[in-house]
Order: structure tokens, then C-alpha cells, then sequence
């Protein structure tokens, strides 16, 4: 495990303060201090955009944020609403409900390792995490508001002036919102699975079982790893692997316009896999179970579906060596670093 | 007899001074600066969009017919336009990256700063240049036109919908009832970014210190039917980013339906 100091930027914010007893201003300076986040081994490095620093402040403020409620515009959702710490930052129900009981589009993901996302949403319509901060809270079926009223809304109260100035040295707003809250997803880092453990030579990491599992994972006939490979098992494409013969949600084409398109979704990461049911963009699959038979069955007859989604033969046995290494995917430590 | 106005012979003085500095030489001198452009007196351009029915101002949520005598009305109309500028044939005067109109409330006029002189028209595309399209919305101020406040933003897409136009209809022409069914068409995305070009039929002269107003009649009637493309609400009532030949028929039709007097 190796400390890494990600932003040397420190921002000094200056503030005054009347101190009654000695009749005169007293100075008070707070200094902001670069966030000390643990990468684990194998991680790729972390880039971060240069306007939004990794400070003790800015992922302080953007987890107030996160966790904050007033950002939606009856004050009942807040991002955790649909993001569980404990479920891998995701949700438990095929659709999260957003505000009013408002049934949203797709299945909430994971959290994890968004710094190395190339896009985000499943059909990878947004660049940046900054942008996609603007997205559930702009949502009818979400949170229903408005950035600049939800950074209007909290602007003036503790911890948000605070950290805000320690931050960024000015009072929170829309800018700022995105880019706290965009921060703060940055520290949700995996890589501390058993799984992980195993690749950094520590061999009794893992189950016979689940080192059974893995070589399936990885073999010529389930080919898992092809798409689910890289630190993030997820090549962070799309796919159309036939979850419908005609799906109902264009996937990809709705930002692409292209027709191939159609019904394609990003590969998730099937880091924590064991924690973030229901599976797929719908969450049409409760089990991992359920993964598994769509896969060895070869999914529906897709114009457009991934060769890679042929269909596979596997015995009894080898399903639960299969599911056995998927649940030893799961982090052995929290997510969350910002306590 | 040719007349020229200031801007073209400002154009004439800086291509003889270019010809004039065309010559080789051995003993290469230091290169001799362009000439700084003279300044031109600045008057005012401004743009009245001004939306109609058939010929009559439109007004929201007043029930009309359309081309085919089906009920219908309007309930929210707002628009971009990317790229403005006057032009004289084969030169091009930039005037504003972005405008944005909300013709909700009848006319809408932008006032753009403009050199003086005699221009042919002027030119724009309906919609958000690409490099703004894809910017974070969060940098901009709550009264900038591509603030996320004027709810034309597509959170999911990151870009903006070019053009927004809802109502209601009812397919029975005989029904009395109220309008129901509802109809949401927003084109967005590069395939929609649609130029346009207006010349009135004595130009636009810009005289510093003054403005010079130019009607832009929008004919909302014409966003449903073409000589090119026809929409018919039964079955073309949404287009969210989903259905892309709707939304650039409906650019195309929005196109051509603006006209200056």
C-alpha cells in the first residue's frame, strides 16, 4: 500500500473574527492540506483536472455534499440515496426511486475507481465527473432541481462555507458543487480484494475453488477477462451482449446516433460484483446466478450482439468456482478513505 | 458607378499593402508587422424573432390548426442560434458565439454590437457551436444563455437541445375536448447544427452609434410541414435525442420556416 500525495496545491484561507475581550480583530488562518489518498498496488496512476485539487476540504465538502439531501428539490434524495457505502456505492432494487417515489431510467452502478473512467452513465453520454455531478440532480425522475439552487440552498451553512473557502477560497457554488462532488467519487478507490491480494503473489489469497474460478474467467472458452480485464475489470466499452432481441433502451445509439449502436452498454466493473445486485443496465438479473445461465446461454438474437456472447458449456462444479472468484472480488477494506 | 462604404475600402487598403510587401529579397529584413485594423465606429444589430401562426403572433397555449386541421398548440417555444454573423461575400463578420431565445412571450430581440457598413445579411445556425456544446454548464452564471436554469440542457447527453418546442394536440379535427395528448420535440446533437442564411432585400446598413433592426418572422406553423418533410404528430410527437431523423426534420422545417422582411 503506497501513500500518494496527489495535489501539492495547498490554499490558505484567511479569516477575521472579533474577539470581544480584546477589543480588536484577531486573524485566524486555516490552511487546506493536500488529501493523502491510498492507491492500491497496480493501480494506474491518478490524474486529476487542475481546477479541481484533491484537498482535505474539497473531498470533506463534496462527501457533505454526497450524502446531503437538500440538493434534491423536496429535500428527500440525496446521491447515498441510491449509492449505498455498503453496497459498492450502488443501490439495491432494479431502478431507484428518486424523488415523489419518481422511478428512474437505469440501474444505479458502483462508485468505485471512477477517476479512470473514460465516460459516465451506461451509455457514456458524459466526459467528465464534473459534468455528470449536473445530471440526478437536473433529473425530473431524480432529484428534480437545479445546481445553482442546490449550491444557493446549502451556500451558507456549516460545513459548507467553511470547507468551500478552505477549498476552493470562495463561497460554494454551482461550479463549485460539481467539482466537490466530483473529488470526493474520485477517492472511492477498489483494489483491495482478495483477488488483488492474490495477483501481488500472495497465493493463499484465494480458494482452490475460487483459483479454479479465476482460470475459467480468464480461459479460451469463457473469455470473461476479454471485456472484464485491466485493473477496473471492465474495458470500459460497449456492448450489445443480447439481453434483448430489440432492447428497449437504445444503450449507446442515444449518444452516438449511430443504428449499430443500439442497445450497447458500458462493460461494468465487476469489482464488489458480489455487493451491487441486481445486475445489468436494468437490473433485470437478481443473481449472479442469473448472469451466469445468460451467458452460458448465449443471450437473445441481437442484430448486434458481441460475438464474445456465444454461449459456453460449464458443469455444475464449475458455476460455483466461477461465483466463488466473483465474490472474491470484494474490497476486504471500506471504499470510502475520507472519515 | 461602384460605391464602396468604409469596410470596403478599409478590405482594399490592407490587400494593396499586402501586394505592396510581396517581393523577394536576399538579405531577409525583419518581417514587417500587418497593419493594425483601423477601428471601426461600432453600431448596434439587433434581432427580432418574432414567432407567428399562419401570419398572427403567436400565443401559448391557444389552440390552432395545422396543416392536415388537426388541434394543436404550443406551450413552450426557445431556440439557439450558434455562430452569428453579417457577411459580404467572400468575407464574414463574427457577432456572437451563442444566442438564446425564449419566444414563450411573443417577440425576442438581441442586440449585437457590429462595425459599421453595408452588409448583404447576415448568417447563423440553429443551435450551439460544438466546442460550447461540450462545455461544463456549471461555469456559467444563472443568466448566461447557456445556463442550465433555461432547462435546455441535456444532462445526460452534456449538450444542449438547439431547439424546444411542446404543446398539445388532438388528431380529431371535430373534437371539442380539451387538448390531452402532448408532443415534445427537441432536436439537439451535431447532425441538427443547421446554418441559415438571411438577406434582406436592401441589406443591413450599420451605422455607428445607432441600431438597425432586422425582424426575423418565425412561422411556428411551418415546423410541422415542409415541402421536404412533413411531421404528423400521431406518430412524431417526441424526439428526446432518440429519434434523430424527427429531430433533424423538425431543424430543417424550423430553418426554413424564419424569413426577414
Amino acid at each position: 500500500m503506497k501513500k500518494v500525495v496527489l495535489i501539492a496545491l495547498v490554499l490558505v484561507s484567511v479569516g477575521c473574527r472579533k474577539d470581544l475581550g480584546m477589543g480588536e480583530d484577531v486573524r485566524v488562518t486555516e490552511v487546506d492540506t493536500p488529501f493523502l489518498l491510498d492507491l492500491p498496488p497496480g493501480a494506474p496512476p491518478m490524474v486529476l483536472p487542475a481546477d479541481a485539487p484533491m484537498t482535505e476540504a474539497s473531498v470533506r465538502l463534496g462527501k457533505a455534499l454526497f450524502f446531503d439531501p437538500q440538493l434534491s428539490r423536496d429535500g428527500t434524495i440525496a446521491c447515498a440515496s441510491c449509492h449505498f457505502p455498503d453496497r459498492a456505492f450502488s443501490d439495491t432494487v432494479p431502478v431507484s426511486k428518486g424523488i415523489e417515489g419518481r422511478l428512474g431510467m437505469r440501474n444505479s452502478p458502483p462508485l468505485l475507481n471512477l477517476a479512470w473512467h473514460p465516460a459516465f452513465f451506461r451509455d457514456g453520454g458524459v466526459p467528465t465527473l464534473e459534468q455528470q455531478a449536473i445530471a440526478p440532480i437536473h433529473d425530473t425522475q431524480e432529484m428534480d432541481f437545479n445546481i445553482h439552487f442546490a449550491a444557493e440552498r446549502v451556500r451558507d451553512e456549516e460545513p459548507y462555507a467553511r470547507l468551500s473557502r478552505l477549498a476552493y477560497g470562495r463561497p460554494l457554488d454551482a461550479f463549485l458543487l460539481t467539482r466537490a462532488l466530483a473529488t470526493y467519487q474520485r477517492t472511492l478507490v477498489s483494489g483491495w480484494s482478495r483477488y488483488d491480494r492474490f495477483l501481488q503473489g500472495d497465493m493463499d489469497a484465494l480458494s482452490e475453488a475460487e483459483q479454479r474460478g479465476l482460470a475459467l474467467f480468464n480461459g479460451p472458452d469463457l473469455k470473461c477477462g476479454t471485456c472484464h480485464g485491466g485493473f477496473d475489470l471492465s474495458d470500459h466499452r460497449y456492448h450489445n451482449i443480447g439481453l434483448y432481441t430489440l432492447s428497449p433502451d437504445p444503450g449507446r445509439e442515444r449518444i452516438s446516433l449511430v443504428v449499430s449502436d443500439h442497445g450497447k452498454f458500458k462493460t461494468p466493473t465487476l469489482r464488489n460484483i458480489a455487493l451491487t445486485a441486481p445486475y445489468m443496465h436494468d437490473g433485470t438479473f437478481a443473481t449472479l446466478e442469473e448472469v451466469m445461465d445468460h451467458f452460458a446461454f448465449g443471450g437473445q438474437a441481437a442484430p448486434n450482439k458481441s460475438p464474445l456472447v456465444a454461449g459456453f458449456t460449464i458443469t455444475l462444479e464449475q458455476r460455483l468456482d466461477l461465483i466463488a472468484f466473483l465474490h472474491a472480488l470484494t474490497d476486504e477494506r471500506p471504499l470510502d478513505q475520507v472519515h | 458607378m461602384v460605391r464602396m462604404n468604409s469596410r470596403e475600402l478599409l478590405w482594399m487598403g490592407v490587400m494593396l499593402l499586402g501586394l505592396g510587401a510581396c517581393r523577394k529579397d536576399v538579405a531577409m529584413p525583419d518581417p514587417i508587422p500587418m497593419p493594425e485594423p483601423i477601428p471601426v465606429p461600432n453600431g448596434t444589430l439587433r434581432l427580432k424573432l418574432v414567432p407567428e401562426w399562419e401570419g398572427q403572433p403567436l400565443a401559448l397555449y391557444t389552440e390552432y390548426r395545422n396543416y392536415v386541421d388537426q388541434r394543436v398548440n404550443v406551450e413552450l417555444l426557445k431556440m439557439y442560434w450558434g455562430e452569428v454573423r453579417l457577411f459580404n461575400e467572400p468575407y464574414e463578420w463574427a457577432l456572437r458565439d451563442v444566442v438564446y431565445f425564449n419566444l414563450g412571450n411573443g417577440p425576442v430581440s438581441v442586440d449585437l454590437v457590429a462595425d459599421s457598413g453595408m452588409y448583404s445579411g447576415f448568417r447563423a445556425r440553429l443551435g450551439v457551436p460544438a466546442s460550447l456544446n461540450a462545455a461544463n454548464p456549471a461555469s456559467y452564471a444563472a443568466s448566461h444563455p447557456l445556463s442550465v436554469n433555461n432547462g435546455t440542457y441535456w444532462t445526460w447527453a452534456t449538450g444542449y437541445r438547439f431547439l424546444m418546442i411542446e404543446g398539445r394536440y388532438d388528431l380529431d379535427p371535430q373534437s371539442t375536448a380539451p387538448l390531452i395528448a402532448s408532443y415534445a420535440l427537441h432536436p439537439g446533437m451535431e447532425p441538427c447544427y443547421l446554418p441559415m442564411e438571411f438577406v434582406p432585400s436592401e441589406g443591413i446598413r450599420i451605422i455607428a452609434g445607432t441600431t438597425t433592426e432586422v425582424i426575423v418572422k418565425v412561422a411556428v406553423d411551418r415546423f410541422f410541414h415542409s415541402p421536404t418533410g412533413n411531421i404528423d404528430l400521431a406518430t412524431e410527437n417526441a424526439a428526446h435525442g432518440n429519434n434523430l431523423p424527427l429531430a433533424i426534420k423538425l431543424s430543417e422545417n424550423a430553418v426554413q420556416s424564419m424569413s426577414v422582411e
